[in-house]
């Protein structure tokens, strides 16, 4: 064979290896670099997202906030007892504003899990896994959580708990943006389920349970 | 002038004559060439295959994207060792199109007493004094043009896990799942074993006592989940 020929070969073949070699870096990229985007049409359209910078915004924010002093219709949170836990004044209501059935205690559980557990603890006595790491990195600055099984918050009336969920109390902040009026009774009517089993003796108990237990 | 001529072309055989360079004659070379083009046809073929295979594979364009954050929010930590729930900062996934990245207040619950002067943590202290938002860098980003609901699925019951991985053993959240069409088809003709009760939708380490796709038969029977394939299920 010619040998020009075989030059011209020679060179295909290895320009062939560039594209592969390509597809092999974009394989390999690290880890923290945007991946290979071979055909980028339409992906990124251009629309402000929920939770994205906005220029046209003086505060820059995509997602906007009702006008102060506005209410959405059938919003009106009105009902003082149900909405802030309050009677008349200052005065908590004393009880759950509300019937408290099974569905609600659940949803009060899975609630209180997610939300208050990790400090106040899965039975609600203050020994969450982030209080356990607070004390194991020897924060001075941390306040061991309340024990919500202890007499002090079991004669706390239901508003004044509800109350603490809504806007924090202490060094606790506010869960009103993760829990809303409903989730927060649930969480108030779990937490008495929590105190009353905490608290609870023998005498408590059915009797078949009793027995059971050899009482 | 023309007898020479003709004595010429009969007399002399191809390539020897005095002047054989006046007529191309194919060299030996050139008999296995037919041969030699079928396999470089096939070569390129196979080239060709392999190099649009490999571009447009969803492990070139996706799987793997772990951007670095401006606080290296650690999930192994929060999740794994310390046992959070996902919603406790994704608030709005089990009600909203979104799962929302929470806001800097949500860091502060704990982080406003616990490792108060920490280095890691300066750009969220920043951020709760000036009120600017923290920017992160988006890790799971669909195409603007398919349309994915988070809390459709959560009330349904797959699994966090199903589509973001362990991130409960993140240290830098990656992307682990395609996110193609294709995967999300493959779950939408055949959803069963990526259902699970909802009470373990969050659970990062949850598997079914027995087989998985007959929970999940069971599940999809009860809550009568029927996933379209309709191109306006996501295309709408």
């Amino acid at each position: 064979m010619p040998r020009p020929i075989i030059y011209v070969l020679l060179v295909l073949v290895a320009v062939s290896l560039v594209p592969m070699g390509l597809l092999y870096r974009a394989n390999h990229l690290p880890k923290n670099q945007p991946r290979l985007q071979v055909v980028p049409d339409m992906d990124q359209q251009f629309y402000y997202k929920a939770q994205t910078e906005n220029p046209f915004f003086a505060d820059g924010v995509t997602m906007r906030k009702p006008p102060a002093g506005t209410v959405a219709r059938g919003m009106l949170a009105a009902d003082d007892a149900y909405f802030r836990g309050i009677a008349r004044d200052t005065i908590f209501v004393a009880e759950i504003p509300a019937t408290v059935t099974r569905p609600m205690l659940d949803r009060g559980r899975e609630r209180f899990n997610i939300y208050c557990a990790p400090c106040h603890g899965q039975s609600g006595n203050g020994n969450g896994m982030v209080h356990a790491r607070a004390q194991a990195l020897g924060e001075g600055t941390w306040t061991p959580p309340t024990d919500l099984t202890s007499q002090t918050v079991v004669d706390r009336p239901a508003g004044h708990i509800y109350n603490t969920i809504a806007n924090g109390i202490r060094t606790m902040p506010s869960y009103g943006a993760q829990l809303s009026p409903e989730d927060r009774w649930a969480v108030t009517a779990y937490v008495r389920a929590l105190q009353l089993s905490r608290n609870a003796t023998p005498a408590d108990l059915p009797v078949e349970t009793r027995a059971a237990l050899g009482q | 002038m023309a007898p020479d001529n003709n004595a010429h072309d009969q007399g002399q055989s191809p390539g020897t004559g005095p002047d054989h360079h006046d007529r191309f004659v194919f060299p030996k070379w050139t008999n296995r060439l037919r041969e030699a083009v079928a396999v470089a046809a096939l070569g390129g073929v196979v080239y060709l295959v392999v190099l649009v295979a490999g571009v447009f594979s969803p492990q070139n364009s996706a799987i793997g994207y772990a951007p670095e954050q401006p606080v290296p929010y650690s999930h192994s930590l929060h999740v794994g060792e310390l046992g959070m729930d996902c919603r406790y900062c994704h608030v709005t996934v089990e009600t909203s199109a979104r799962a929302n990245v929470p806001p800097t207040a949500t860091c502060m619950n704990c982080h406003k007493t616990v490792r108060t002067t920490s280095d890691k943590l300066a750009a969220v202290r920043k951020s709760a004094e000036t009120g600017e938002p923290i920017h992160w860098t988006r890790v799971h980003d669909l195409p603007d043009f398919v349309y994915f609901n988070h809390a459709g699925h959560v009330q349904s019951g797959v699994g966090c896990v199903s589509c973001h991985g362990r991130v409960d053993r993140m240290e830098v959240v990656e992307q682990v799942a395609p996110l193609t069409m294709g995967w999300c088809l493959e779950c939408h003709r055949n959803p069963d074993p990526n259902l699970r009760p909802r009470e373990f939708v969050t659970a990062m380490d949850w598997v079914p006592e027995g087989d998985p796709a007959e929970l999940g038969a069971r599940l999809r029977a009860e809550r009568k989940i029927s996933p379209s394939v309709d191109c306006a299920t996501c295309h709408r």
